[in-house]
């Protein structure tokens, strides 16, 4: 039961709600701390939880990773704050790094009664590994991976491509004729 | 192949879950069992896929699970071809997946992103809405390639 709650507020810490009905479903279980912590909750806290931005580029550093990209989402995307995306030189060293920022995760939380450790996702494989820690998300790719999947491109093109649609819902919309004629109005055929 | 990204599917989001006497007039959605056709969302190179296993659940999957496939429809000169067993992520499905909040989200078809079998993504974006509910089942790299997120 606790994993299922960790995961879940792992999970709810991310994302802002669009309904504010957090008292009603399964919070009514009385975890006043949780509740606590959401009530007062701003952007800057929920990524101290796990990893903040600065550990993240210190391990990183100290990990000899290439080429690291810190893109701000927090204006595209209401899930995520930063991508912080790094490159390995080998599988090895894509595993390493991802097994460096759990180490670092770890230390942070020494002596807490229940540590929270942030997903991993493509541990087997050290082709693209994804480390979500709340508000902060790191991919560690290989170069091959990373000259594939392009994912600057893909989030820093991305408020470029959301203009369009916008002038595209005004295209579709009707302009009645203003009717100044002082003649009757026709019945209906 | 550059999609335009104007996505015509709205996400329902219930509030509250409908009595049953007034589901005469609704479609029942069920999970994707075994021969689902599903809408193939990224640019790997397939259009459509059949479904002919999920993964976990004996009933068929739902929102955010894995199923295997085999591609029915494909274009010509693409990363998979037809005929190819592959595995996929469900992104879109018409049937309802509660949220930990008690609302309900449910979309107008079924659609599929193809990964390999260690999870990796075959295409590079996915086109139209795709759920939060992705990043609790692991999920995280479709999201990332993702246009739009419900």
């Amino acid at each position: 039961m606790w994993a299922t709650l960790r995961s879940r507020y792992l999970h709810l810490s991310a994302k802002t709600l669009p309904s504010s009905s957090l008292t009603n479903g399964s919070w009514k279980l009385g975890f006043s701390g949780l509740n606590q912590t959401f009530s007062s909750s701003t952007v800057e806290r929920r990524s101290n939880e796990l990893l903040s931005l600065q550990e993240v580029e210190k391990v990183l550093s100290d990990v000899r990773a290439d080429d690291v990209a810190v893109v701000p989402v927090g204006n595209q995307c209401d899930w995520a704050d930063f991508m912080v995306i790094a490159t390995g030189r080998s599988q090895w060293h894509v595993k390493n790094i991802a097994q460096a920022l759990i180490y670092k995760v770890k230390q942070k939380q020494k002596g807490a009664k229940r540590m929270v450790l942030p997903s991993v996702q493509g541990q087997e494989t050290g082709k693209w590994i994804v480390i979500d820690s709340g508000r902060v998300i790191v991919h560690a790719l290989d170069e091959k991976a990373r000259a594939y999947y392009n994912l600057e491109n893909l989030w820093t093109a991305k408020p470029a491509q959301k203009e369009p649609v916008e002038e595209l819902t005004k295209v579709f919309v009707k302009v009645r004729r203003i009717n100044n004629s002082k003649k009757a109005a026709q019945g209906s055929d | 192949m550059w999609q335009f990204p104007v996505s015509d599917q709205v996400p329902q989001i219930s509030g509250n879950r409908q009595a049953c006497g007034n589901s005469f007039d609704k479609q029942q959605r069920t999970f994707i069992q075994m021969r689902t056709v599903l809408k193939v969302v990224d640019n790997s190179g397939a259009k459509k896929v059949m479904c002919i296993q999920a993964l976990k659940g004996k009933k068929g999957a739902r929102l955010g699970d894995t199923i295997i496939a085999s591609v029915k429809e494909a274009m010509p000169n693409g990363k998979v071809k037809k005929g190819k067993v592959v595995y996929g992520v469900v992104v879109r499905a018409a049937m309802q997946r509660g949220r930990c909040d008690g609302s309900e989200v449910k979309f107008d078809d079924n659609a599929v992103v193809l990964v390999d079998k260690q999870g990796q993504p075959i295409g590079t974006r996915v086109f139209g809405p795709v759920p939060h509910e992705l990043r609790q089942k692991k999920h995280v790299k479709i999201l990332t390639l993702a246009e739009h997120i419900a």
